[in-house]
């Protein structure tokens, strides 16, 4: 359930940074103690970005082995 | 400098879809407005000589129970205030407030923990005196409020030996970040298979630092350890 509240924070951090520009691919890093699941943030990410600058962009998600929950990059344009 | 062709993009007409965008580096942690939030509850906590406890479980383990025994027992003494988190109803906080403690009831919703913003909004209505003591009774379940820093000065596990004594390794974030845990029920031993040692033993392993406590919240066994933790960490 936390992954929902995740993945808006995540788009509001995208959408202010990218300035209105659409946002093509976003990279994510979730450790793998985080006890965040990487399918719950797709599935979510894929319902929270409908019609905002996110909306179709490619989520990449790299998993590593501690507590990073870090939105890396994104590409715009 | 286009990745197809090689042009800088000014020197003729491109006929190619430049599948290529600008990246922006973000390196944006994601919990950071939380653990910000939670920074300012510790302050405000720290400014007002409260201490705060972070209560965590799955549902039905007694935490409700215990708090109501312990108000009754201590909780003018220790000056105990409670932010209740549920899903739905104030039936936690109604509890709370018959057994002769300030409540504040939040509902989360579909929401599945507690967060730094919804306890600085439950610290404003509650106004825990000076020298007070607040425990959070986080939303029942033993996964998310592992990963969200309320402000706390400690974390309280709370287990009952009518579930697993595996608990500790299935969820071993929230043993981690606990100081304290607490086995509830102890009187129910006789009819249980629950093995104390095995489940101690188990969150021993993923926190080799954590306190232990067997306790019954209804028959009182192990309480008196638990109420001089309390002064303890008060102080």
């Amino acid at each position: 359930m936390h992954e929902l509240g995740i993945v808006q924070e995540m788009i509001e951090i995208v959408s202010t940074k990218s300035g209105g520009a659409k946002v093509k691919r976003i990279v994510l890093e979730i450790g793998k103690n985080t006890c965040v699941l990487p399918d719950a943030i797709r599935f979510a990410f894929h319902l929270a970005s409908e019609e905002t600058v996110a909306d179709g962009a490619t989520l990449e998600i790299v998993e590593t082995s501690g507590e990073e929950l870090r939105l890396k990059e994104m590409e715009v344009g | 400098m286009c990745a197809t062709c090689g042009c800088d993009g000014d020197v003729h007409e491109h006929e190619h879809d430049h599948e290529h965008g600008k990246v922006v580096k973000l390196e944006a942690d994601l919990l950071a407005k939380n653990d910000h939030l939670a920074g300012h509850n510790r302050a405000w906590l720290r400014e007002h000589h409260v201490v705060a406890l972070n209560f965590v479980s799955s549902p039905g383990s007694g935490k409700t129970t215990l708090l109501e025994r312990t108000i009754r027992d201590v909780g003018k003494e220790l000056g105990l205030g409670v932010i209740e988190g549920d899903q739905a109803t104030t039936r936690d906080a109604d509890r709370i407030r018959a057994a002769g403690a300030r409540a504040v009831q939040v509902n989360t919703g579909t929401g599945c923990h507690l967060d730094a913003h919804m306890v600085a909004h439950a610290l404003q209505k509650l106004e825990p005196e000076r020298g007070s003591m607040v425990v959070i009774e986080n939303v029942g379940n033993l996964v998310c409020p592992a990963l969200f820093d309320l402000g706390e000065r400690a974390k309280v596990a709370v287990v009952s030996v009518t579930e697993g004594d595996d608990k500790p390794l299935k969820y071993p974030h929230m043993f981690r970040a606990s100081s304290l845990m607490l086995v509830n029920k102890i009187d129910l031993l006789p009819y249980v298979s629950f093995d104390v040692a095995a489940c101690v033993a188990n969150a021993r392993e993923v926190n080799p630092s954590l306190r232990v406590m067997e306790i019954s919240a209804t028959r009182g066994d192990g309480l008196d350890a638990f109420y001089g933790w309390l002064r303890e960490v008060r102080t």
